[in-house]
């Protein structure tokens, strides 16, 4: 036995007759296998024991450009500075863009980490692995996904997933490598839980909780009873080890057919004011269900932004004319805004709920953008330096942590690797880092991650 | 997955003197605000309309001036050589008020 936190995990396992019923389960309502192994329960740690927090992550696929959002260089050539002008905030000293109004009066609770950076490869891809898992690719050694890791030690808390990713995942980014939102080692009952549907939309349904086309809840609940009895035959015939409770085919049931539970997802229940002060769009809507989903039980909810660079309106300003013509006009009109209502909407919905203080709000990127603009006005892909951040949890607002030179080409002074920020995630969230080991492949024990927290944004 | 807006938004406006006082927005479709203004039928200015509800306008310039405000209407990415975009665009969201100088 391996001791994580307040767990005991076995190093062995195999498949049973169990595992085969499960496959069943999955087939009779409909959910698709992958999901159901998502939420197969490993066991949770004990809540009155340590003091466990939340993590909501926005992911803003694309990547936006340091200079024109959280780090601008007001005082550097035309071709550096770019076309936007910053303005002041709630923190003496502390500029973002004009385009972020709300967020320059929510500042005090924010702490901006401004000398981000690696330099392993510019793809979309990479900096999704580097943020989403703390490590660098190998694909003889792949890492797992944060909401992985915190479903594995912390289990769920309810009858939700302990991980879910909104609305769905990463898709087509450029290269068809995985984009660090995989559980690797910890196996496909650590997987995240993809709503797969867009809750922006009026006919919005989470697809894994609809029964399947001529399947009505009263089958559903038919299978279940049959299923019931089939598992009382089989428990009759296992040995006392294999009687353990297992609640992965009950939750999986559970998500399809208990009315509260599939509230969670229901936002028709929220106020419709509530529901403009996110925005009605995509990304808006999201955010707003991930404080539901929080809220009744889920650890870890992320939320990608979009799921491709390609033919939309994203952060992945290469103003190339083509697939990829995005341009300051995007930031302008559509992304700063958006982002600036659906962000500060949900710190302080958080806030005005007391959950902000159980809650990490954690707004990354896979990296920022070329300090100079290219010849069509845009901004490539720039790993060198970049601005994400924290807030809620433990998290000291109010603060800049780092900086990059005058013209946001390369950290100035602490610099600061993605290994560092989902260390700091994961210690905000109530992970010691240090007396806390993680099952690795083939159930070694390892540590989380090779990085220390930044004590900055604990201080 | 193109970004999905939702409903069709809408506000009231309240004139006292030149100053014009927006309502809450219903069906905030979180893209930007801006206010336009016209005076004599003609298009003279635009301005952002940010989170502060309220707004004037500062010219004095005589005629019969119309403020009305307006959101932009994300349908897609697609823009023309000049970088302006040929199907999403700024529509109104409220009916208009009119003052005269």
């Amino acid at each position: 036995m391996l001791h994580i936190g307040n767990e005991y995990i076995p190093l062995c396992s195999g498949s049973s007759r169990r595992s085969f019923l499960q496959f069943g389960a999955a087939a009779m309502t409909g959910m698709t296998l992958a999901n159901l192994f998502k939420l197969q329960a490993a066991g949770a740690v004990d809540d009155k024991k340590a003091k466990i927090r939340n993590c909501i992550t926005l992911f803003l696929v694309g990547s936006p450009g340091q200079h024109d959002t959280w780090d601008m260089k007001p005082d550097a050539p035309e071709d550096v500075r770019g076309k936007f002008r910053p303005i002041s905030t709630s923190v003496p000293g502390v500029q973002i863009c004009e385009h972020f109004p709300r967020m320059a009066r929510v500042m005090d609770r924010v702490a901006l980490i401004r000398s981000l950076n690696y330099n392993t490869g510019s793809s979309h891809e990479n900096g999704q692995r580097w943020m989403m898992t703390g490590h660098d690719f190998n694909a003889a050694n792949k890492q797992p996904y944060m909401g992985s890791v915190i479903s594995r030690v912390f289990g769920p808390k309810g009858d939700l997933p302990a991980s879910i990713v909104l609305p769905v995942g990463i898709g087509n980014t450029g290269t068809s490598t995985p984009h660090g939102q995989e559980s690797a080692f910890l196996g496909s009952a650590h997987a995240p839980f993809f709503l797969g549907s867009d809750p922006a939309r009026a006919d919005f349904k989470v697809a894994d909780l609809e029964p399947p086309k001529g399947q009505t809840e009263f089958r559903v609940e038919a299978r279940r009873k049959l299923l019931t009895e089939i598992d009382e035959l089989q428990r009759q015939v296992e040995t006392s080890s294999t009687l353990e409770r297992d609640t992965a085919y009950a939750r999986a049931f559970n998500l399809l057919t208990n009315p509260t539970t599939k509230k969670a997802f229901d936002l028709n229940e929220e106020p419709a004011k509530l529901r403009d002060r996110y925005g009605r769009n995509t990304f808006g809507q999201s955010c707003l269900m991930a404080r539901r989903l929080i809220e009744r039980g889920s650890r870890f909810v992320t939320v990608n932004q979009f799921d491709t660079v390609f033919g939309i309106s994203c952060w992945d300003m290469h103003a190339d004319g083509g697939s990829l013509n995005n341009t300051y006009a995007d930031y302008e009109h559509v992304l700063c805004p958006q982002f600036d209502l659906a962000f500060t909407a949900l710190l302080e919905d958080l806030q005005q709920r007391g959950l902000l203080e159980e809650t990490v709000i954690a707004v990354i990127s896979e990296f920022g953008r070329t300090p100079k603009l290219n010849s069509r006005g845009g901004r490539d892909h720039y790993p060198s330096v970049w601005t994400n951040f924290l807030a809620g949890g433990p998290i000291r607002g109010g603060r800049v942590i780092g900086s990059s030179d005058k013209i946001g080409a390369a950290p100035h002074d602490r610099p600061v690797q993605p290994s560092q920020v989902v260390a700091s995630i994961y210690q905000a969230m109530g992970i010691d880092l240090e007396t806390t080991m993680l099952p690795g492949p083939g159930g070694r024990p390892i540590r989380f991650i090779e990085a220390e927290p930044i004590r900055e944004l604990f201080a | 997955m193109d970004q999905k807006l939702e409903g069709k938004p809408s506000a009231t406006l309240r004139l006292e003197g030149r100053k014009v006082t927006r309502s809450e927005i219903t069906n905030h479709w979180g893209t930007r605000l801006q206010w336009k203004v016209s005076r004599d039928g003609k298009e003279i200015a635009t301005a952002t309309a940010g989170p502060e509800p309220v707004f004037e306008h500062a010219e004095a310039t005589p005629g019969k001036y119309e403020i009305v405000l307006q959101q932009f209407h994300y349908v897609s990415y697609a823009k023309d050589k000049d970088g302006k975009f040929t199907a999403s665009k700024y529509v109104d969201i409220s009916e208009p008020v009119t003052y005269t100088v």
